[in-house]
């Protein structure tokens, strides 16, 4: 009898797996280039949605235009950080940088409460809801717009990062910066660009989590952490393995809510973390990176 | 004009330099301290008291983020195991307020072990972040979801103590004394082969191996000190505040301790003590801005990173050698 209801937690569970996927692939684009794990990407996320807010319901502007201006927004900011203040500081500890990504996402949280204060908003859902019966279970159109705009994006960085030249010269940098730079690539450019791309990425994720779920300035502080799950889970620096990592994230903790207690849902993802990194911190597809001395 | 008390004048000058060229010069600060209570009213006492408090949450924070130079961001969990330690033995097993200190350090340097494990297992940089972050929420959730034993998120209410702890005033002096102890302690610690074997593992932890350090027990070592003077900063805050809630542990927190450490200078002394100062008083004056707070954190630390990479401290030390710091050059 309870197993009945099985199919539909996979579904919801696919819904917000999804989003905890692009999340993690935004992340990953900027981990994949620069071995920097934005701990800020979490609240560009929400700026993005916040910024489409402003465009959509502050200027009154067709929402698919807010988007993108949104996107454009995010896309700039990302690479201002990453030339204005990352740059600055290429050679310090990763300890600093991993701190200016933190202060970053501290800030960008601080104007959001500033403004908003900390009322919940939302986002007006620009496709009608609906849902799709298949046999006993119902497929909300949310979960198929974001399953498909999430694999398409998936599709499109993995066809630039493993199929063309940008790829290639792009894997130069992440895993050597000063061979790259010796042979004529333009580190500076790659590394802001990856920044920017980043930002706008999560800026998409951002706006199709706040469509479905309503948009507080401490969102962010979530979304960073399943963004990391889904990471930690499908492997660091795998575009395949963080998208897998983030389904099976979303769907288990559907499951362990529904099927253990509802007070599991919250540490799902720092459960998986803490448990992938111990047992295997490699992930499910990703190569072995640990220091031992 | 005597010519002897001439002559001995140049000589009086220069001992008197002498004095405030020695580190000796730094207890001028507890003893004016001292005679602080009685130009305080009773809330801005309370806000020294919480510099106190975060004094020794900064100096522990940085004996693993500044001189073991690990990125690990448990220290919120020490902080909150310490405060609920010390709350829960006072108001379920009646214990006075001043036996709890201890415990709640061991609780502290406890979680301090548990959470180097990774650290001493090979985890590193954003893989050791992320797992003590997670980590510190676990056990945030641990405080909202045992509920028979914290009350949850309701928040448990610290009994009342007795003389020396009664009020603000009078506790300012126990804490000032708890205060100097942990810092004398800790300075003691990085002076000797431990704080040596710590910037040794800083600087690079491969070479510190090679050179026959056992890197692993000195890391495991450093992270239960940490933990140990983090959890009794929990006790103090637990008598403080008198009344203990989860949300006192999020990230929020880990921000304002980050914050505490980052600004003050990373692996200074001295710079936790100004940036508990700075960061605990700072708060105060835009507590009404939602959001603020935040904002200035967030760009305080930025800046910081950009211009002082060594922190508020660095600025002291260009004018007196004295704030130079010894446990951490580049």
């Amino acid at each position: 009898m309870l197993l009945m209801m099985a199919p539909q937690l996979v579904v919801s569970g696919v819904t917000t797996g999804m989003l905890y996927a692009l999340i993690g692939l935004s992340m990953t684009v900027v981990y994949r280039t620069t071995t920097i794990v934005n701990f800020g990407q979490g609240d560009m996320a929400t700026a993005g949605a916040y910024a489409t807010l402003v465009f959509a319901v502050g200027l009154g502007l067709n929402f698919g235009v807010a988007v993108v201006l949104a996107i454009g927004v995010l896309f700039a900011l990302g690479y201002v950080v990453q030339r204005a203040l990352l740059r600055p500081i290429a050679n310090a500890p990763h300890l600093a940088l991993a701190m200016m990504a933190l202060a970053v996402g501290y800030a960008l949280r601080g104007g959001a409460r500033l403004e908003w204060g900390n009322q919940f908003m939302t986002l007006p859902r620009p496709y009608p809801q609906g849902a799709l019966a298949l046999g006993q279970v119902v497929i909300p159109t949310d979960t198929l717009v974001i399953v498909g705009f999430v694999l398409l994006l998936l599709l499109i960085l993995l066809v630039v990062f493993q199929a063309t030249p940008l790829g290639r010269l792009t894997q130069a940098v992440f895993q050597s910066p000063r061979g790259a730079a010796l042979v004529g690539i333009n580190l500076d450019a790659f590394h802001a660009v990856a920044w920017g791309v980043g930002a706008a990425l999560g800026a998409i994720g951002g706006v199709l989590l706040a469509i479905i779920v309503p948009l507080t300035p401490d969102l962010g502080e979530w979304v960073l952490v399943q963004g990391f799950a889904a990471m930690a889970l499908g492997g660091f620096g795998s575009l395949g393995g963080v998208v897998v990592g983030g389904l099976l994230l979303g769907i288990l903790e559907k499951l362990l809510g529904f099927y253990v207690n509802s007070m599991f849902i919250d540490i799902t993802g720092y459960l998986i973390t803490v448990v992938v990194l111990l047992v295997r911190p490699q992930g499910l597809f990703g190569r072995r990176m640990i220091v031992r001395v | 004009m005597d010519s002897a008390a001439a002559s001995r004048a140049p000589a009086r000058a220069a001992e008197g330099r002498l004095f405030f060229r020695r580190r000796r010069v730094f207890w001028l600060l507890p003893v004016l301290l001292l005679f602080l209570p009685p130009f305080l009213n009773q809330y801005q006492q309370y806000v020294v008291n919480t510099v106190l408090v975060y004094v020794l949450v900064g100096i522990g924070f940085n004996v693993v983020v500044g001189n073991l130079g690990l990125l690990a961001f448990s220290n919120v969990a020490y902080f909150g195991l310490g405060t609920y330690g010390s709350a829960l033995l006072m108001a379920k097993l009646g214990w006075p307020w001043a036996a709890t200190v201890i415990p709640a350090g061991i609780i502290g340097a406890l979680a301090g072990v548990i959470t180097s494990i990774p650290a001493v297992r090979g985890v590193r940089l954003f893989y050791l972040a992320i797992l003590t972050l997670a980590f510190g929420e676990l056990m945030r959730w641990t405080y909202v979801h045992w509920e028979s034993l914290t009350n949850g998120s309701m928040g448990m209410t610290v009994p009342s103590a007795a003389f020396p702890l009664d009020t603000d005033r009078h506790r300012f002096y126990v804490f000032l004394v708890l205060a100097i102890l942990a810092i004398v302690a800790t300075d003691r610690l990085l002076r000797s082969r431990f704080g040596r074997a710590f910037e040794a593992i800083r600087g690079n932890e491969v070479a510190a191996a090679a050179m026959g350090i056992p890197t692993n027990r000195y890391i495991l070592l450093g992270f239960a000190w940490s933990g140990f003077i983090v959890g009794i900063g929990g006790a103090m805050f637990a008598i403080s505040v008198g009344q203990v809630s989860p949300p006192s542990f999020n990230m929020q927190e880990l921000i304002l301790e980050f914050a505490v450490v980052m600004v003050g200078g990373l692996g200074s002394l001295i710079g936790s003590v100004i940036g508990a100062a700075v960061l605990t008083a700072l708060p105060q004056i835009f507590i009404s801005f939602p959001g603020f707070q935040e904002l200035v954190f967030g760009v305080m630390i930025i800046l910081v990173l950009l211009f002082l990479p060594r922190g508020l401290v660095s600025l002291l030390a260009r004018l007196s050698p004295l704030f130079a710091d010894r446990f951490y050059r580049e």
